[in-house]
């Protein structure tokens, strides 16, 4: 290897010190730059230098950056085929979709979506099952969805709008005062690792368990030319400083999502923890399925990567049925 | 460096008396192709895009529309002058009106730009007619135009809240006391001003001719009510969960059309000049935000986020060295950077310090806040001074603002100071 | 004459961005108004309908900079500038004009072109459901704003060439803008 210096440039979505989001490319970077020996340096620039977190795609389309952390759903409305490598409402838990990504096909299937932008696509870390959100009424039947004005944005919004529910853009700013105020029914953020910072849990009375984001994948984009000129050992090396990132970051999430969660629990006692009646998750689960269907039938790419997730689904669910839900359910019995 | 010759460099054109937004824009590509090439104002749509997707501005356009409205209709003037003869010989009587539908009017939003330019139309043309001093009148508006930072709904404190990790609904809990010590502050000092120099803010004169003192106040009433009426529907529509504060502004246009319809003032012209107004006067708030954001663009990009950092890591690290060299250092940087900027690079690197140090961090956050707020108002860069400029007529002169605002700049430090010495009188011990 | 002439059609355009501003504007308060009314008392939402919202603002002020350019709305530090004569007034916008106002909005109109072509090639669109489609119109507003700035910084030019040469002191015969 030669003793060139790469120095590279990386655009994050999120805004500087934004916690677990953020942490997952600057270990990445750090990683890179320890593993070459000095000779990868990444830089990174937060949303608030950039002023374009939603610009990370076009900024490493165009050269401007070499790299990029993001989330693929965000350029749905540019690339529709990106939405499916985030997660999908009723689609694979976290290691279910890791499987698929990187041993059934997936990131295959990404580069062909990515490289016809010049661009590679690779996973960015996972938060773990996301909650449902926070509402301020409860959802006893698919009649409480009617009407319902929540923020939940992409295609999970999509989703919920198929049976009747509102969804509202608000401000993320304003998205306090407009659940308070009840301007807004409900909303959909993170997850505990999250959602306390913004104090929902003070306002709100009932959290729900997740269905739309079972397995929020984020991740980094790399510029093909930027990637073409790194000589084969740095390739490497950033690979493998963006798997380990990754993996770190769903570590980590689980264990702010139980420490957060524990200290919610204790601190405020009352909030209603509900999942949705199965009366309500049948419907959604249908709503969704028609969507895809219609994905699917509009788009030939579309309808290979939704074939191929859910024929991956179809082999791993069983596997998570005999391994993870059987010990677990094995252990309810046990303290009965 | 770069970033930092290229702020005197732009202090000294700005002298010349170009228009402000251009040569913040103008001194930001010369020094940032000099640095960095051409290329990096490839990211200026990118910049101007996320100012156009920031819905919580189009409040500006929005009660800038009302404020036109209520001046081209007269509702405002009879409200300003009801309340200044409700005060009856009280001196400064305009003055305290200001303030107080200022802090009504902060209620409602948090955009500086928005309530400084509404504010300057309603009520500088007043102040004037009766002969107030002009440089007390521009730092009235100015000053509780900016009220809107520190009470809630407010950017600042939401901003702050997402970068310390502190729920924002306690900080606008905590802002509370601190918003109503400063609105009594400047009452009391327009109040002490005026009996000191009675010529500054002369009191509106009782006029026989107009009935009697209590047939007068009756008058007073009823101009009032309109208004505040329009004020309470803003509010109220936020509070009781109609409105969002920034779709509140929207109700607020359409209210004072309504009530432009209900006095009889109303024609589709007076509409369409205020629309046409209201275009002038955003795109003077707007031009500026451009130019600034081109400016922290070039600031940025050529490293002078990093220099700033450095300093910062330099502080003390002992509680009252700490927080007084970083209450200092943010009131500093406030002359250079915009609060954003400030909130997401500069109290990241405070904020675990004064964690490690058992700092109340929404005390701090309080402190940061009405620290942030101050830097609208100092001179050369502070936005309200432009802002005000922008809608004033042309005998004001940017001296005439500039020495106005000094006064309230002095009441705001000094109410930072008691909130750091006597965080229990807040509540934030 | 002629300059007075061209400068006087220049200044036609600018005025017509700010009309259409203008009805932009009211527009905009009824988009709102109507968006709030059918929330609360409908329980109905459209998305689309919330972000015309913000295509409206952002044309409004977009379109409105090269107006109030024209017509003089945009803040000077006067400090020393109220003083000088109309022919020295004219040398500063000139010269500010020619080296800060035409490269920086020519350069971020250059750049805007791209921003806009790009968006049109990928078809873009909202990625929130009933959101609104082809955002190229909305970006391409930013590179046909600063054009027109440029446009309007032609028109400022011509003012202080015909002031600098005495054939017509339009532009610098009343000061900063009177409402
Ligand atoms: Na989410
Ligand atoms: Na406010």
């Amino acid at each position: 290897a030669d003793g060139k210096v790469y120095r590279l440039k990386m655009a994050e979505t999120w805004n500087a010190n934004f916690p677990i989001f953020g942490d997952a490319p600057r270990e990445m970077a750090r990683l890179a730059e320890e593993m070459s020996d000095g000779r990868l340096k990444i830089t990174i620039d937060s949303a608030n230098k950039h002023k374009a977190p939603f610009g990370v795609f076009d900024m490493v389309r165009s050269g401007q950056y070499d790299l990029g952390h993001s989330a693929s759903y965000y350029w749905k409305g540019k690339v529709p085929n990106t939405l499916y490598f985030t997660t999908m409402p009723f689609g694979m838990t976290t290691p279910e979709q890791y499987g698929w990504f990187y041993y059934g096909g997936g990131q295959a299937l990404s580069d062909k979506v990515y490289s016809k932008f010049g661009l590679r696509s690779f996973p960015g870390g996972n938060t773990g099952n996301q909650m449902g959100g926070w509402f301020q009424k409860e959802i006893n039947s698919v009649e409480d969805l009617k009407g319902l004005k929540m923020r939940i944005p992409g295609f999970a919004g999509e989703v919920m709008a198929k049976l009747g529910a509102k969804p509202t853009n608000i401000p993320s700013g304003e998205l306090f005062t407009a659940l308070e105020r009840r301007t807004i029914d409900a909303l959909e953020w993170v997850g505990p690792s999250l959602d306390l910072r913004m104090g929902f849990h003070k306002i709100a009375p009932y959290y729900y368990t997740g269905w739309h984001e079972p397995a929020t994948e984020l991740q980094f984009l790399v510029n093909e030319r930027t990637w073409k000129k790194l000589p084969d050992d740095l390739r490497t090396i950033l690979r493998t400083s963006m798997k380990l990132s990754s993996y770190d970051m769903y570590i980590q999430s689980y264990h702010e999502s139980a420490e957060n969660w524990a200290k919610m629990k204790q601190e405020f006692p009352n909030i209603e923890v509900k999942s949705f009646p199965s009366s309500v998750m049948k419907a959604m689960y249908d709503a969704n399925e028609s969507l895809l269907a219609e994905k699917a039938a509009e788009d030939p790419l579309a309808k290979e990567i939704l074939d191929s997730q859910a024929q991956y689904m179809q082999k791993v669910r069983v596997w998570t049925n005999i391994s993870d839900r059987a010990y677990l359910d094995s252990l309810d019995n046990l303290a009965d | 460096m770069i970033g930092i010759i290229m702020f005197f460099v732009a202090l000294g054109m700005l002298l010349f008396g170009f228009p402000v937004a251009f040569t913040f824009g103008g001194v930001a590509l010369i020094f940032g192709v000099f640095a960095e090439g051409w290329d990096m104002f490839a990211f200026m749509p990118f910049r101007i895009q996320s100012y156009m997707e920031n819905t919580v501005m189009m409040a500006v356009p929005l009660f800038i529309f009302m404020g036109i409205v209520l001046q081209k209709t007269h509702l405002a003037e009879q409200l300003l002058e009801a309340m200044g003869k409700l005060f009856g010989s009280v001196r400064g009587g305009l003055a305290i009106s200001t303030i107080l539908v200022g802090a009504l009017l902060a209620a409602s939003t948090g955009v500086v730009g928005a309530s400084v330019v509404a504010m300057g139309l309603i009520s500088l043309p007043v102040m004037m007619k009766y002969k107030y001093s002009k440089s007390l009148a521009c730092g009235t508006i100015c000053a509780s135009g900016t009220l809107g930072q520190i009470i809630p709904p407010s950017i600042i404190l939401i901003i702050l809240g997402d970068v310390l990790g502190i729920p924002v609904g306690d900080l606008f809990h905590a802002a509370l006391g601190p918003g109503f010590i400063l609105i009594a502050c400047y009452i009391i000092f327009i109040v002490i001003v005026t009996w000191l120099k009675p010529e500054m803010a002369p009191a509106i004169p009782y006029d026989e001719s107009l009935g009697t003192r209590s047939q007068q106040i009756r008058d007073a009433l009823k101009a009032i009510v309109p208004p505040l009426a329009l004020v309470l529907i803003v509010l109220g529509s936020i509070f009781s969960g109609i409105a969002t504060p920034t779709e509140s502004s929207a109700l607020g246009g359409v209210g004072a059309v309504f009530l432009a319809l209900i006095y009889r003032q109303f024609s589709w012209k007076m509409v369409y000049d205020s629309a046409l107004e209201t275009v002038k006067v955003t795109a003077m708030v707007f031009a500026i935000l451009m130019g600034a954001t081109a400016f922290s663009m070039a600031f940025s990009y050529t490293g002078g986020d990093y220099i700033v950092e450095e300093v910062l890591l330099s502080l003390p690290g002992e509680k009252w060295g700490f927080i007084i060299l970083s209450m200092l250092a943010i009131m500093i940087l406030g002359f250079f950077i915009d609060f954003v900027e400030i909130a997401f690079i500069i109290v990241p690197i405070l904020a675990p310090v004064a964690e490690a140090l058992g700092i109340n961090m929404v005390w701090f956050a309080i402190l940061i806040a009405m620290n942030l707020q101050t830097s609208f108002l100092t001179p050369p860069f502070g936005f309200s001074l432009f802002y005000l400029k922008g809608v004033a007529p042309s005998s004001v002169r940017t001296m005439d603002i500039y020495r106005g605002v000094i006064p309230f700049i002095l009441i705001q430090v000094l109410v930072l100071v008691s909130i750091l010495i006597m965080p229990e009188f807040y509540g934030m011990d | 004459m002629f300059l007075v002439q061209f400068e006087k059609t220049l200044g036609r355009y600018s005025l017509l961005l700010g009309k259409i501003s203008a009805l932009l504007l009211i527009l905009l308060l009824i988009n709102v108004f109507y968006d709030v009314l059918m929330r609360y008392a409908f329980n109905d939402v459209s998305i689309g309908m919330q972000e015309l919202e913000w295509h409206l603002y952002s044309a409004i002020f977009l379109l409105g900079i090269p107006f109030g350019l024209q017509t003089g709305g945009h803040v000077r530090v006067d400090l020393f500038y109220e003083r000088l004569s109309i022919r020295n007034k004219a040398w500063i916008d000139l010269i500010g004009t020619l080296i800060f106002l035409m490269p920086f909005t020519l350069l971020v109109g250059w750049y805007g072109i791209d921003f806009a072509k790009e968006a049109y090639e990928l078809g873009e669109t909202s990625g929130d459901p009933g959101g609104l489609p082809a955002r190229w119109i909305i970006k391409s507003v930013i590179p046909v704003a600063f054009f027109s700035m440029a446009v309007s910084g032609v028109g400022m030019i011509l003012r202080c060439v015909n002031a600098i040469r005495g054939t017509s002191e339009k532009g610098f015969d009343e000061q900063s803008p009177q409402h």
